[in-house]
C-alpha cells in the first residue's frame, strides 16, 4: 500500500479547485494536514495553489519549502521556464488542475480525433461561461481544451473580443477552417462544446463544469454510425489528484508545464 | 404581400387547385408529399417542367395535367396557387407573371429574387395586383420556431450572439427517403484551386444553404445593415465558416455539407439571462417540426415536437392566403430578408477571396 500524501491549499486554491472534495475523495492517497504538524512546523507534502498572476513564482516558494507535489488551479497563461527548471531539479511534481483540459474524458477523445484529423473538413468549437466572466480567461481555458486533443493549431488569430464573448480563427494542419467561439451566458450551460467534422463523420466533444462529476461525452461518427465512448463520472478536479497520486507513486514528472508553455506562446501570439 | 379577398374557412369548400412550375428534386420529394398530407385543402392540378417527359411523370403521380410551358399554367383557370420551383434565376419573372395572371397567392422558392431590384419589383406588382407572395423559407412556417416566437419575449432585443449551423449529408439520402426520385441535377467535381470555383461555392452557399435560416437569423438583428464580415471561409466539399456582426450582435454561420449520414441542424439566440435553441428536422422527410428550447437562466422550456414541418406550415399558410383567412407577410420583411441575405453574399464573397489570396500567397513564400 502506497503512502497517503499531505496535503494544505491557499483559501483561492480550495475555492477554485473544490481540493478539500476532492481529496476526501481519494482518502487513501491524499489527506489534509494536521494542525498538529502544521504546529511542529511539518511542511505538508502537496501544495495546491490558485493560478492566478504569479502563480509560477508561488509554486517556487512551494518547491523550496519542500512540498514533493504541487496543484495549480487554472493557470493563467505565464512563463514556466522557471517553475519547469525548479521542479526538474527537485523533482517535484507540477499537476496542472485546469477548468476543461483536465476532464479525464479528453484522454479517450485524443486517438478519435487524431485518426480522422488528416480528413477533417471543419473544427468548430463553442467555449461558454457565466455572463459576466474574463473572455481571455476564457479563451484560455477554451483554447487549453481544444489543443488537449488536437494538438497545436496554426495561424490562430483573434477576429473579435468583447464584453459577450470572443471568435478565433485558426488552421488545423490538414489546412481545414478552427473557429473558436466564446459565449458568455447565464443560460447557455457552461462548458465547451467541440466538433470536428470529416468527410463522413467525426468526432463531438461536449466538455462539463468541473463542480460535479459530470462526464464529458465524446461520440466518434462515421459510417457505420455512432459510438460513444465510455462516460467518466469524475470531475477535472478529482482526475487531476488522481494524476498527481499516479506521478508521485512512479516517481515520474508530468508534461503539465511543458504543454502549457505551448499554450502560453499561442496565447502571447493572439493578443 | 397583400390579401384581396373575402374570408372563407379553412377547409369547408373545394379544394384550391395548385400548379407547380419545375418538377425537380424539391418538388418531388418536397411538395408532393406535404400536399399528399393536405388533400383536403389542396390538390394538385398542373405541373410544369422544361423536360416534357418529367413534367408528365411527375403530374401522372398526381393525377395532374402537366405542359412544358409558364404560360400553360398559368391560364389554367383550375390553378389557384402557383409555386415556383424553377432554377433561382426565373424566379423573380416567374413570380411576376403568377401576380399579372391573377393567381390567389403564390410561394416562391428561396431566394424569390437575386437582386434588389428584382425584389423591389415583385413588391410593385404584388401590391399592384393584390396577389398575396410568401418565400419558401420553411423554417419560417415551423410550428416549432412558431411556437418559439410565441414565447421568447424580448429575447430579439436582448441577443447578443447569433448562431446557426447546419450539417446535412447529401440531398439525395433524405430524397430517397421521402420519394422515390427522377432527374437529378449533374453534379461536377470542383477545382478549388480555382479561386472562381471557392468565390460561387460561398455565394451558393449562402443563397442555396444560409438562406434557409437568414430569416430566422435577421429576427434577431435589428441592425442587420450595419454589417461586416468578421470571417468568410470555404468549407469543403461545401459548406462554410462565417462570421458576421451586425450592430452589436455577433452571428456565426457553420454548415458542412458532406457524406455523413447525421444531420444536425441548429439555431441559437444567446443574451446573457435567456436563450432560445431550436434544433430543426432535415428537409425532404417529413420528420414533424423543430423541438424549441428556451432558456430563462437554468429554467428551461421545450415546445414540440409538433406533427408537421415547416413546408407543411407553409402550404397551410398559402392556403389561408388564397382563402383570405389570414394577412399575407410585409411585403417589406421580404425584401430585407433578400437584401440582407445577398449583403452577406457579396460580403463574403469578397473576404474569402481577399483570404484566398493571401493562403497562396503565404504558400507559395
Amino acid at each position: 500500500m502506497s503512502a497517503q500524501y499531505t496535503v494544505t491549499a491557499t483559501p483561492q486554491a480550495e475555492e477554485n479547485g473544490a481540493v478539500e472534495l476532492a481529496v476526501a475523495s481519494l482518502p487513501v492517497s491524499f489527506g489534509p494536514a494536521s494542525e498538529a504538524s502544521a504546529t511542529a512546523g511539518d511542511a505538508a507534502q502537496i501544495s495546491a495553489i490558485d493560478g492566478a498572476a504569479g502563480w509560477t513564482t508561488e509554486a517556487i516558494k512551494a518547491i523550496d519549502g519542500g512540498a514533493s507535489g504541487i496543484v495549480v488551479v487554472n493557470p493563467v497563461p505565464e512563463s514556466t521556464a522557471a517553475l519547469l527548471d525548479a521542479a526538474e531539479a527537485s523533482g517535484v511534481a507540477i499537476i496542472l488542475d485546469q477548468r476543461w483540459a483536465s476532464n479525464p474524458g479528453l484522454a479517450g477523445a485524443e486517438d478519435p480525433v487524431r485518426s480522422v484529423a488528416g480528413r477533417a473538413a471543419m473544427l468548430d468549437s463553442v467555449a461558454t461561461a457565466a455572463a459576466g466572466s474574463d473572455p481571455e480567461r476564457l479563451l484560455t481555458e477554451h483554447l487549453a481544451a481544444v489543443v488537449r486533443v488536437t494538438g497545436q493549431l496554426d495561424a490562430l488569430q483573434v477576429l473579435r473580443r468583447g464584453t459577450h464573448g470572443y471568435t478565433v480563427s485558426g488552421r488545423l494542419a490538414n489546412g481545414a477552417p478552427v473557429s473558436l467561439q466564446g459565449v458568455l451566458s447565464n443560460s447557455r450551460p457552461a462548458g465547451v462544446d467541440f466538433r470536428l467534422y470529416t468527410d463522413d463523420g467525426g468526432v463531438s466533444i461536449a466538455v462539463p463544469e468541473p463542480l460535479a462529476a459530470w462526464p464529458a461525452e465524446v461520440r466518434a461518427t462515421g459510417p457505420q454510425g455512432e459510438i460513444l465512448l465510455p462516460t467518466l463520472y469524475e470531475s477535472a478536479h478529482r482526475a487531476t489528484w488522481r494524476r498527481l497520486k499516479e506521478h508521485l507513486d512512479a516517481g515520474t514528472l508530468p508534461s503539465d508545464l511543458t504543454a502549457f508553455a505551448r499554450l502560453t506562446e499561442s496565447i502571447a501570439h493572439l493578443y | 404581400m397583400s390579401s384581396h379577398s373575402p374570408a372563407t374557412p379553412l377547409g369547408s369548400l373545394q379544394p384550391l387547385g395548385v400548379g407547380i412550375l419545375g418538377a425537380g428534386p424539391v418538388t418531388q420529394a418536397i411538395h408532393l408529399p406535404s400536399l399528399a398530407r393536405l388533400r383536403n385543402i389542396l390538390e394538385v392540378r398542373h405541373i410544369m417542367d422544361v423536360d416534357a417527359a418529367v413534367a408528365e411523370s411527375v403530374a401522372a403521380r398526381v393525377g395532374a395535367k402537366h405542359s412544358t410551358s409558364m404560360d400553360a399554367l398559368l391560364g389554367d383557370p383550375d390553378v389557384d396557387i402557383v409555386a415556383i420551383c424553377s432554377p433561382h434565376q426565373f424566379h423573380a419573372d416567374q413570380v411576376i407573371a403568377a401576380c399579372r395572371a391573377r393567381k390567389k397567392a403564390v410561394l416562391c422558392e428561396k431566394p424569390f429574387a437575386m437582386s434588389g431590384e428584382e425584389a423591389a419589383r415583385i413588391s410593385a406588382v404584388s401590391a399592384e395586383t393584390g396577389v398575396p407572395i410568401i418565400v419558401g423559407a420553411m423554417h419560417t412556417f415551423d410550428p416549432g420556431w412558431l411556437a418559439a416566437e410565441a414565447n421568447w419575449g424580448d429575447l430579439p432585443e436582448t441577443a447578443h450572439t447569433i448562431r446557426s449551423s447546419i450539417v446535412l449529408p447529401p440531398n439525395a439520402r433524405f430524397e430517397d427517403f421521402a420519394t422515390e426520385i427522377i432527374t437529378r441535377p449533374a453534379s461536377g467535381t470542383p477545382d478549388y484551386r480555382d479561386v472562381e470555383v471557392v468565390k460561387n461555392a460561398l455565394r451558393g452557399g449562402i443563397m442555396g444553404l444560409a438562406i434557409h435560416d437568414l430569416p430566422l437569423v435577421r429576427r434577431f438583428t435589428p441592425d442587420f445593415e450595419d454589417l461586416e464580415v468578421l470571417q468568410a471561409r470555404h468549407v469543403r466539399p461545401f459548406g462554410y465558416v462565417i462570421s458576421l456582426r451586425a450592430g452589436e450582435r455577433i452571428i456565426e454561420l457553420r454548415a458542412a455539407m458532406n457524406k455523413t449520414w447525421k444531420p444536425e441542424w441548429t439555431f441559437e439566440a444567446i443574451s446573457d439571462d435567456s436563450a432560445l435553441r431550436v434544433d430543426f428536422t432535415p428537409s425532404y422527410v417529413q420528420a414533424g417540426s423543430a423541438v424549441a428550447t428556451i432558456t430563462r437562466g437554468t429554467t428551461s422550456t421545450t415546445y414540440g415536437p409538433y406533427e408537421h414541418n415547416g413546408y407543411e406550415g407553409e402550404w397551410r399558410e398559402l392556403a389561408q392566403l388564397a382563402l383570405g383567412t389570414k394577412q399575407p407577410p410585409a411585403a417589406e420583411s421580404l425584401i430585407n430578408d433578400l437584401t440582407f441575405a445577398i449583403a452577406i453574399a457579396d460580403a463574403t464573397v469578397d473576404v474569402a477571396a481577399a483570404e484566398y489570396a493571401n493562403s497562396h500567397a503565404g504558400a507559395h513564400s
